[in-house]
């Protein structure tokens, strides 16, 4: 729309304010000429640029940090570096838990037959095989 | 991405597991969103929910995030704008609490006031305004979207947009200068 009359530009004020920046870009030309020619529209961007005013005396605090940190910490690449981290100290734990199985195994079988020197390793079939694959789908 | 989309790029790399990217756009978005999920809620703890929610979803979707009819921009504030009006209808189910739509007590003209007053004075006007007002005051002067987008998000045209926005900020210096409406 490019013709521009005194009651459009009232009505084109009246909702975008006074700053032209916020004129639909379309008839921010034709706007921006009848400003310059039409002596009335003087009084309607003075009211216009009054509640602008008011509006940008609006403020919002910034994010916290810790809203920074939580949202950062679900991102795709944060995500994968945690899982991985997730699955090493498990692996570990599930290690070092396997081991003193068989350290407690040991003793045990050592107690009951100390007169036996060999050492016998038992496989663990109830620790489940860790799947890598799985878990990092399901991240 | 297309080339017309100032996110595209950085959404792409967030969707390759690029951490520094996704880094990058947490920069950039988060003080908008947060800023409009604020402004729609009047309540920062559920703004803070409503943004975590926002970032879940770009995260899941960023992989798979496609140049089309929107920007990046506004896919993420129509997402925004989705969960805080679900949020407000919800408590619209609710008793509001007594402090809820509270008119200000101390007109803006009255006194020399700080500049932090009198943001919380024209944030207490912002909440008294009708639901519709509000959001299309937020979306066009706050979150400065061009009126077809602000009014689409809205689901209205860009006549009922300039109504919306014309009421809204006559109500809004009434209400602050302790004017009649």
């Amino acid at each position: 729309m490019n013709e521009m009359d005194l009651n459009r530009f009232e009505t084109l004020v009246a909702a975008y304010g006074a700053s032209p920046v916020r004129w639909p870009e379309e008839e921010r030309a034709a706007a921006e000429a009848f400003a310059r020619q039409d002596p009335r529209a003087a009084a309607l961007l003075s009211e216009a640029d009054s509640i602008d005013a008011l509006l940008f005396a609006h403020r919002v605090a910034e994010p916290s940090r810790t809203l920074r940190a939580m949202v950062i910490e679900g991102a795709p690449g944060k995500r994968r570096l945690a899982g991985r981290a997730k699955l090493w100290w498990s692996g570990f734990a599930l290690a070092l838990a396997g081991a003193a199985g068989i350290l407690a195994g040991s003793a045990a079988t050592a107690a009951l037959e100390p007169i036996s020197a060999n050492v016998q390793m038992y496989e663990h079939e109830d620790v489940p095989a860790l799947d890598y694959s799985a878990e990092e789908a399901a991240q | 991405m297309s080339l017309d989309d100032p996110d595209g790029d950085l959404v792409r790399r967030v969707g390759e597991g690029d951490a520094h990217a996704a880094e990058a756009l947490v920069a950039r978005k988060l003080p908008r969103m947060t800023a409009l999920a604020q402004r729609l809620l009047g309540d920062r703890t559920e703004a803070e929910d409503v943004v975590q929610e926002v970032f879940l979803r770009v995260w899941k979707s960023a992989g798979a995030w496609r140049p089309g009819a929107a920007r990046f921009d506004t896919w993420m504030h129509r997402v925004a704008f989705n969960l805080c009006t679900d949020r407000l209808r919800k408590r619209r189910e609710v008793p509001l609490p007594e402090t809820w739509d509270a008119p200000d007590p101390q007109p803006l003209a009255d006194a020399e006031i700080s500049a932090e007053q009198q943001s919380a004075a024209v944030g207490r006007a912002l909440a008294a305004l009708a639901p519709r007002q509000r959001e299309a005051i937020v979306l066009t002067y706050y979150q400065e979207l061009p009126n077809r987008e602000a009014a689409a998000l809205m689901g209205i045209g860009v006549d009922a947009l300039e109504s919306l926005l014309a009421r809204g900020r006559r109500a809004l210096k009434a209400r602050l200068e302790g004017a009649d409406e």
